[in-house]
């Protein structure tokens, strides 16, 4: 007898990733995502200005704000074969970086480390033997038995006081929870920390885009930055001499912090390598620019089908011909007329809102598929995209977290065992580490670029007639990103965003193949069916995100997540 | 030490009424100057990221969109009692769920949170793509701007009018918007050959 069980946090009009699976034996055997909300959002923008196109694109979503706001810009530039003056391309990639780091910090420890982190476990942990530990594996100052004692207290005190406030609805106690109390006390301490290192890269996303949530700095062509070394108005020296001092202390925190403790987790769930593989096949773009007419690329893109590393294609431009000619949208399990698969560029966004049915019509999400395959995107895309290519700092970041989940849980972690759960959670610690390096490198060639004497920012766009097509993408937190755009006369003709959590929450395709989320899902043990924490972890592991935004705060108390079991 | 005081709109400026906070926002950055310890945002749909604006904040004010059963255009205002009465989501799939009591709820373990708090309620109408602001709640942006100058002059803060021309969103729908970047000069015939 197989049972189902339904995940879904229910608001009132907010879209969200709703998961069902079906449960046989205490193991995952089919697997349903499907997101309850229609996000036609792209349909504002028709017979709008391209160059305020970003400032909407902005606001699908409120924690991938700036991503939108790129790709954007890069659709309208690649339509027009517009160059982006090389110092807009680097501070262009500083708060790409910046908010990067920001997005994958906040997700590993606000967002999914108390699926293998038990509060419940962290009084009893000894602050002088967890700080003891501590020393052991990482040089980080502040794993001090007072800096222990006093995060220990933190949960006491929530603890005694009866109300658990925001550790009330974690799965403790959980069988699958498994890390000995002092290692769960070094990850919540780690857990506050991040708050602080979180925030200071929000910051270099604020000084170099004088706001946030919102930068306003973009144009299309270019950055609206006025550079001048000497003039407190502008991007001076002092400014980015504090942006250099805010990176160096967030990449000391990924470096000793964040890094290390997704190892130390890995090691200690080393099951967790083995479930939630899903779909291998990998999808990611190249990005950061190296030059003005993007003749290189810090971060490598690509292709890997079937988990074949050795047969990895590389992509040679964030707008290569290939992967522009090979993206679909299916939408035989969405909520959308159609009976074909379409080009973004000829892509409709026509509702047919059914029932939730998972042999039809399921998801308001399409399902994006590159030759007609299902893709993962996200970190462990690029990473293994990287690492196949031979790509040196991937390489050097994926070695060394390899090499340290090997030595702390004594086991020989090869590439391989990427393909999974942890995987994903590994590959976006190793990308943010990378992305560290890469943020002093580009702050560096913005420096050195001004120095030479050029402070120019911005090329002016100029519209034809007549109807020109582009795509932009960027290599968001969550993966592959692209937006195409159709321009016509100088105004939007279309306009589609095929968004990562797109490519991975999509539902079955005309085939019947499974997205990403579902496939993952599959053979999932389950301890206690009626608390599947471990399909959260594995749903977790890939950084969902429905991007269809829509906060309406409900007093009543009404936004209700459900776990029903039938 | 003044104490610093945040002023947050809360919502997606592209689902109708949802975008009243950025809205009342955008009124306060336009019409009025306010000492230096207050920050006016536009916050859109922050999620957790709500946290970043938390920090260091001794008194928040923030304006959302509500739903509460009350007329259309209703204006509730909701302590921090109120906001923290039912906790966190019990599950959380995505960084972009309701998060307003799950950020206050950290912001307070890391010893940081507010300790002042008005949350300024809005009962929207409708939250259609594209379709602005409906008439109830531009009325109600208006009372809400009245409710945070009284709560400023509570928190013993001084403001100053700046202008008294009507706010224009730039997110307005298509039929009342003007092009953002400026008149489009840069039509031109076609250069590329394409």
């Amino acid at each position: 007898m197989s049972k189902r069980i339904t995940i879904d946090p229910i608001t009132r009009i907010e879209g969200h990733l709703r998961i069902d699976v079906e449960v046989e034996n205490y193991a995952v055997g089919n697997a349903w995502a499907s997101c309850t909300m229609w996000r036609g959002i792209e349909t504002i923008l028709r017979g709008r200005d391209p160059r305020d196109a970003w400032m909407f694109t902005q606001r699908f979503c409120g924690v991938c704000t700036t991503v939108h706001a790129m790709a954007s810009v890069r659709a309208v530039e690649d339509a027009l074969k517009l160059p982006v003056p090389a110092n807009a391309q680097y501070i262009r990639n500083l708060i790409l970086i910046a908010h990067a780091l920001h997005d994958h910090i906040v997700h590993f420890y606000q967002l999914s480390a108390l699926d293998w982190v038990d509060i419940l476990q962290i009084p009893k942990a000894d602050p002088a033997a967890a700080s003891k530990l501590a020393e052991t594996i990482s040089p980080w100052t502040r794993n001090s038995r007072n800096e222990l004692k006093a995060a220990q207290d933190k949960v006491k005190a929530v603890a005694a006081s009866g109300q658990l406030g925001i550790f009330q609805n974690g799965y403790w106690g959980h069988p699958a929870m498994r890390l000995s109390p002092e290692v769960n006390l070094l990850a919540f301490t780690h857990y506050v920390q991040a708050l602080e290192y979180q925030r200071k890269a929000l910051q270099v996303v604020g000084m170099l885009g004088s706001k946030t949530p919102h930068i306003q700095n973009l144009l299309v062509g270019g950055v609206a930055n006025a550079i001048d070394l000497d003039n407190q108005s502008a991007l001076n020296m002092e400014k980015l001499e504090m942006i250099h001092t805010l990176l160096d202390e967030v990449v000391t925190f990924i470096n000793q912090v964040y890094l290390i403790d997704v190892c130390a987790v890995a090691a200690m769930y080393p099951e967790w390598f083995k479930i939630g593989s899903g779909v291998t096949n990998y999808l990611a773009v190249p990005d950061l620019p190296l030059d003005s007419e993007a003749h290189g690329y810090d971060l490598p893109g690509g292709v890997i089908m079937h988990g074949d590393l050795a047969g990895v294609h590389g992509f040679a431009t964030a707008s290569d011909p290939i992967f522009r000619q090979s993206v679909t949208e299916d939408v035989t399990h969405a909520y959308y007329q159609g009976d074909k698969p379409l080009h973004p560029w000829e892509g409709e966004t026509e509702p047919d809102f059914t029932q939730w049915d998972g042999e039809k019509k399921y998801s308001w999400v399409k399902s994006p598929r590159y030759n007609g395959q299902p893709m993962q995107v996200g970190p462990l895309a690029q990473v293994l995209i990287g690492y196949a290519q031979g790509h040196a700092l991937t390489k050097k970041y994926a070695d060394l977290a390899l090499g340290q989940v090997s030595a702390i849980g004594k086991i020989n972690a090869t590439p391989a065992l990427l393909h999974s759960t942890l995987g994903r959670h590994a590959a976006r610690a190793i990308r943010a580490a990378m992305l560290g390096e890469l943020a002093q490198k580009h702050w560096g060639l913005l420096v050195d670029n001004i120095a030479k004497g050029d402070l120019t920012v911005h090329n002016e766009p100029v519209f034809p007639y007549g109807e020109v097509e582009g795509v932009g993408t960027h290599e968001a937190p969550r993966g592959t990103l692209s937006h195409w755009i159709v321009i016509k006369g100088g105004k939007i003709k279309n306009y589609q965003a095929v968004v990562p959590s797109t490519w991975n929450a999509s539902p079955r395709d005309e085939s019947g193949a499974h997205g990403p989320y579902e496939a993952s899902l599959l053979r999932t043990p389950l301890a206690r069916p009626e608390e599947p924490l471990e399909v959260l972890r594995t749903v977790h592991s890939f950084d969902p995100c429905m991007a269809c935004a829509c906060h309406t705060f409900d007093p009543t108390g009404r936004q209700i997540a459900r776990v029903k079991v039938l | 030490m003044k104490r610093k005081i945040t002023i947050g709109g809360i919502g997606s400026v592209l689902l109708g009424d949802d975008g009243v906070g950025p809205y009342v926002a955008g009124m306060l950055e336009a019409g009025y100057k306010f000492d230096e310890n207050v920050t006016v945002a536009d916050l859109g749909t922050p999620g957790l990221d709500l946290l970043a604006h938390l920090s260091g904040t001794d008194a928040l004010i923030l304006i959302d969109s509500v739903s509460n059963g009350a007329p259309p255009g209703t204006v509730t205002l909701y302590r921090k009692e109120d906001i923290l009465r039912h906790g966190p989501a019990p599950v959380r799939m995505d960084p972009h769920s309701p998060v307003l009591s799950e950020s206050l709820l950290i912001a307070e373990l890391a010893g940081e949170g507010p300790q002042d708090i008005l949350l300024i309620g809005i009962t929207g109408e409708q939250y259609e793509v594209g379709a602005g602001l409906s008439e109830p709640a531009r009325k109600a942006a208006a009372q809400a701007v009245v409710e945070i100058l009284a709560e400023l002059d509570r928190l013993d803060t001084s403001h100053s009018k700046l202008s008294t021309q009507p706010f224009s969103a730039w997110w307005k729908p298509m039929a009342e918007a003007l092009p953002v970047a400026g008149p489009a000069e840069t039509l031109a015939p076609a250069l590329t050959g394409r």
